[in-house]
C-alpha cells in the first residue's frame, strides 16, 4: 500500500518536471510567426556590389485550394483583389546581411524549408555565385533539392510575375522547370546537382534560364509571362555563356537524362519511348577521343505526307531521326567546346576508367577539354505507328 | 556480484549492433575517403573485428569476471586498479564524446536555441534511469530499437533508390593506398573497436561459450548496415558526400516521392536519438559498473547519476565547436584509442596466457 503511494507521487514529481522540459520548447516555432518563403531572388548590381534579395512569401491566409480541387474562384488577379503571395526585397553587401535587414521591416521570422526555387539574377551570376551558393548550402534550412533557375535580366522581375495556374507562384515555376525537364527541354537543376558538379573542378555546372515575356492575352490584355528560354553555363562560379533550346536538348541527349519528349523531322513527329547514351572515353597516345552512343526508341505520332506506312518508310524516318539527334548533340558540343566548359561531364567519364592517367590529366583539363575528339553514334528504334496503319487520305 | 541479470547471446548481439551503429548512424565513418568510404568501412570491419578477437578472448577466458576483476587476477591489486582505472576514464570519455556528437547534431539542425546544458541532462537522465535497471532492461531495449532502426535505414535506402547514380563510386580505390588504410583504421577505432567496453558486459552472458560468435555475428551486421549507408550516401550525393557534415541526413533530404513521401530526414534523427541512446547508455552503465567494482561498493546504483553528471560536465568542457570535435575524432581519436582497445587487452590476455590464469578449481573466488 505503501508503496503503490510512493509510486503515485513519484510519478506526479516526474510529470510535473517533464512538462517543464517539454512545454517551454526553446525552439517552438509557430505558423503564424513566420514567413514562409516560397521563392527566393538573388541580384547583384555589378557596380556597387550590393546583393538584393526578393522574397516571395505565402500568406497563408489566403490560399485557395486550387481551382481543380473543388470550387473556389482559383488566383484572383488585379489591383484589388488579395494576393496567396507577397513580395519583399532588401539590399546589402552580403547575402546575410540582406537577410538581416529583412528584420527591419518583416513581420515574421522567414522560413526557408518550403523555398521551391531560388532565380538568380544576370548579373549576379556572370559576377560569381560563391558567397549565395555558400549562404544557401551551409544554412541547415536549406534543403539540397531546391530548384535553381537563373534570369535573363533580373530575378525580380521575375518573381513579381503572376502567372500559371498555381496560387503560389514559385510552386508553379518549379512545376515549369520539372515539366520541362520531364519532356527533355530543358535541365532542372537542383542545389545539389548544381554544387556537385561545382566541387568537381573540371565539370561545368549548368542552369535553365527563366525569362519574362509579354503577349495579348485572349481578351486582348496585355499580360506578362515566364518561360525557360535557355541554358545557363558556369564555369567555376561564373556564367560564361547561354545554350539555345536546340542545344540544351543536345545537352540532355549526351548526359543520358531524357525521359519523354518528342523529336520533330520535316516530314514526322516522332515521340520518344525512351533513351540511353553511354559516353566512352579512350585515351590513345596522349589524346583522349570520347564516343556518345545514344539509343533511342520512339513512337510515330504525326505523318505529314499522305502516303501508307511501310516498313522502307520506317526505316528511313529512323534514319532522319538519328540526323536530327546528332545535329543536337553536335552542335552543343561545339558549342561547349567554344566557351571550353566541361558540361557533360566528360572529365568524370575519363576518371572513371583511367584514374591513374586523370591526376596528370586533371589539373591541364581547360587545355584538353577544347582538343578532345568527340564522335557521335545514335541508334533510333521506331516502334509503333499509332492506332491508323493506312493513309486517310490518297494523294 | 555487483549485477545479478544474465543476458542471452542474442541479446547481447543486439546490443552491440546498436551499440556499433550508435553515433556513426550519422557521422558515416570513413568520411574522408570520399566515395571509396565503404571500401575502408569493410577494411575497418576486418580490423576491428580481430580487435574484437582479442578483448572476447580475454573476457571468455575468465567467464564471469569483468575487465576490472580480471586485472585485479591478472596485474595484482594495485597496478589492476591503475589499468582498470585508465579503462573508466576511456569509457567515461567516450561517453562524453558521443553525447558531444549528439549535442551538435541537434543544435545544428533541429534545435537551435535549445542550450546544450538541458539537452545532455534530458539524454543523461534518460540513460541512468536504463542503467539503474541493470543489463537486462538495457538489452531488451536495444530488442525494440535496433531492429526499428534497421528497418528505417533499409526503407530510406529503398526510397533513395531512385536517385542512385553508380556512377558517382566510380573509380574504385581513387585514393593512395596509405590513406585509404589510414581511413581504414580510423573506422575499426571509431565505431567497430569501441565495443571494447564490451569487456564490462560479456561476463553477464548466461552461456559464455556463445559469446565470441554473439560479438563477431554483431559486428558483421553493424558493418553491413554502415556499408549499405555509405554507398548510398556517395551514390546519391555525389562528390558532395565528402563536404557534409552530416551526409545521411543530407541524402535523405532528396527523398520525394510524387510530392507525399518527402522531408523524411526526421527519422535520421530520430534513429540517432535511439542509436545513441543506447551507446552513450551502454558507456555509462561500463562506467558506473567498473567505478563500483574499483572502489567495492555495494552497489553501482547510487554513482550512476553523479558520473552521469561528470559526463555530461566533460562534453561541456571537452571540445569547443564542431570542427575541433571532427578534428579530434578524424586525426587524433585513432592513435589516442590505440592502448585502450588493442594494446591493454593484448598484453593482459598474454600475461594471463603465461600465467595460465584463471586457475582452475584452484582457491581463486
Amino acid at each position: 500500500m505503501k508503496n503503490r503511494q510512493q509510486g503515485k507521487i513519484s510519478l506526479v514529481i516526474l510529470l510535473s518536471i517533464i512538462s517543464v522540459f517539454i512545454v517551454g520548447c526553446w525552439d517552438s516555432r509557430e505558423l503564424s510567426t513566420l514567413s514562409l518563403i516560397a521563392g527566393l531572388g538573388f541580384d547583384l548590381d555589378p557596380a556597387t556590389k550590393r546583393a538584393t534579395l526578393t522574397y516571395q512569401s505565402i500568406v497563408p491566409s489566403q490560399v485557395k485550394p486550387s481551382p481543380s480541387m473543388g470550387g473556389g474562384e482559383g488566383k484572383q488577379t488585379g489591383s484589388g483583389g488579395l494576393q496567396s503571395i507577397q513580395l519583399d526585397h532588401d539590399t546589402g553587401l552580403s547575402p546575410y546581411e540582406v537577410l538581416n535587414r529583412y528584420t527591419q521591416h518583416g513581420s515574421r521570422i522567414p522560413f526557408y524549408q518550403h523555398t521551391q526555387v531560388i532565380v538568380i539574377g544576370k548579373a549576379a551570376a556572370e559576377h560569381g555565385l560563391y558567397p549565395f551558393l555558400d549562404t544557401v548550402i551551409r544554412n541547415p534550412a536549406g534543403r539540397p533539392n531546391i530548384l535553381l533557375a537563373i534570369s535573363d535580366n533580373k530575378a525580380s522581375d521575375i518573381l513579381a510575375v503572376e502567372d500559371g495556374m498555381e496560387n503560389i507562384q514559385a510552386v508553379g515555376m518549379a512545376n515549369i522547370i520539372k515539366l520541362s525537364a520531364r519532356f527533355s527541354k530543358y535541365p532542372a537543376v537542383t542545389c545539389l546537382d548544381f554544387t556537385s558538379r561545382f566541387i568537381g573542378k573540371t565539370t561545368a555546372p549548368v542552369a535553365p534560364i527563366m525569362g519574362v515575356f509579354e503577349e495579348t492575352g485572349p481578351e486582348g490584355k496585355r499580360q506578362k509571362k515566364i518561360r525557360i528560354n535557355g541554358t545557363a553555363v558556369f564555369k567555376g562560379d561564373k556564367m560564361i555563356g547561354k545554350l539555345n533550346e536546340q542545344e540544351s536538348s543536345g545537352l540532355l541527349w549526351v548526359i543520358n537524362q531524357i525521359e519523354k519528349g518528342f523529336v520533330i523531322i520535316p516530314e514526322a513527329s516522332l515521340e520518344i519511348i525512351g533513351s540511353k547514351t553511354k559516353i566512352i572515353p579512350e585515351l590513345t597516345g596522349g589524346k583522349i577521343k570520347i564516343t556518345v552512343e545514344i539509343e533511342e526508341e520512339a513512337n510515330l505520332i504525326q505523318y505529314n505526307n499522305a502516303r501508307n506506312i511501310t516498313p522502307d518508310l520506317i526505316h528511313q524516318l529512323e534514319k532522319a531521326q538519328a540526323r536530327e539527334i546528332e545535329s543536337q548533340v553536335k552542335a552543343v558540343i561545339k558549342k561547349s567546346m567554344a566557351l571550353n566548359a566541361d558540361i557533360f561531364d566528360f572529365g568524370g567519364a575519363v576518371h572513371r576508367k583511367y584514374k591513374k592517367e586523370w591526376k596528370k590529366m586533371e589539373p591541364r583539363w581547360d587545355d584538353i577539354y577544347p582538343t578532345i575528339e568527340v564522335s557521335v553514334k545514335v541508334k533510333t528504334r521506331l516502334d509503333e505507328i499509332g492506332d491508323i496503319n493506312k493513309a486517310i487520305m490518297t494523294e | 556480484m555487483l549485477e545479478k541479470g544474465r543476458i542471452s547471446s542474442f541479446q547481447l548481439s543486439v546490443l552491440l549492433v546498436g551499440f556499433v551503429l550508435g553515433s556513426s548512424i550519422i557521422i558515416t565513418p570513413g568520411g574522408d575517403a570520399g566515395h571509396d568510404a565503404w571500401i575502408a568501412i569493410a577494411l575497418g570491419l576486418m580490423e576491428g573485428s580481430l580487435i574484437a578477437l582479442i578483448f572476447t578472448a580475454l573476457v571468455l577466458r575468465f567467464k564471469d569476471k569483468t575487465i576490472i576483476e580480471i586485472n585485479d587476477l591478472v596485474f595484482g591489486k594495485v597496478i589492476g586498479k591503475l589499468i582498470s582505472v585508465l579503462f573508466l576514464w576511456y569509457f567515461l570519455h567516450l561517453g562524453a564524446l558521443v553525447l558531444n556528437d549528439y549535442v551538435h547534431f541537434f543544435r545544428l539542425e533541429l534545435y537551435p536555441a535549445t542550450p546544450r546544458t538541458v539537452m545532455l541532462l534530458i539524454i543523461m537522465l534518460v540513460c541512468a534511469s536504463t542503467v539503474n535497471r541493470g543489463i537486462e532492461a538495457l538489452a531488451r531495449c536495444s530488442l525494440i530499437l535496433v531492429p526499428l532502426t534497421i528497418s528505417v535505414i533499409f526503407l530510406v535506402t529503398m526510397f533513395l533508390i531512385p536517385h542512385f547514380n553508380l556512377n558517382n563510386l566510380m573509380p574504385i580505390l581513387d585514393l593512395p593506398i596509405g590513406k585509404l588504410l589510414w581511413s581504414a583504421h580510423s573506422v575499426a577505432s571509431f565505431p567497430f573497436a569501441e565495443s571494447v567496453v564490451f569487456v564490462m558486459i560479456l561476463a553477464f552472458l548466461n552461456k559464455s561459450e556463445k559469446g565470441g560468435r554473439a560479438v563477431s555475428k554483431a559486428l558483421i551486421i553493424a558493418g553491413l548496415v554502415l556499408i549499405i549507408a555509405s554507398i548510398r550516401n556517395s551514390a546519391v550525393l555525389g562528390p558532395m558526400v565528402a563536404a557534409y557534415n552530416y551526409p545521411s541526413y543530407q541524402a535523405v533530404q532528396v527523398i520525394d516521392i510524387r510530392d507525399i513521401f518527402t522531408r523524411l530526414e526526421i527519422l535520421v534523427a530520430i534513429n540517432f536519438i535511439t542509436m545513441g541512446f543506447l551507446k552513450i547508455s551502454v558507456l555509462l552503465y561500463g562506467t558506473v559498473l567498473g567505478l563500483a567494482q574499483v572502489l567495492n561498493l555495494q552497489s553501482y546504483r547510487p554513482i550512476i547519476l553523479p558520473v552521469g553528471i561528470l559526463m555530461v560536465i566533460l562534453a561541456l568542457t571537452n571540445v569547443a565547436n564542431t570542427i575541433e570535435l571532427f578534428d579530434f575524432t578524424h586525426k587524433i581519436y585513432p592513435i589516442y584509442a590505440v592502448p585502450f582497445q588493442i594494446i591493454i587487452p593484448l598484453i593482459t590476455l598474454i600475461i594471463a596466457k603465461l600465467r595460465q590464469l584463471p586457475k582452475t578449481d584452484g582457491g581463486m573466488p
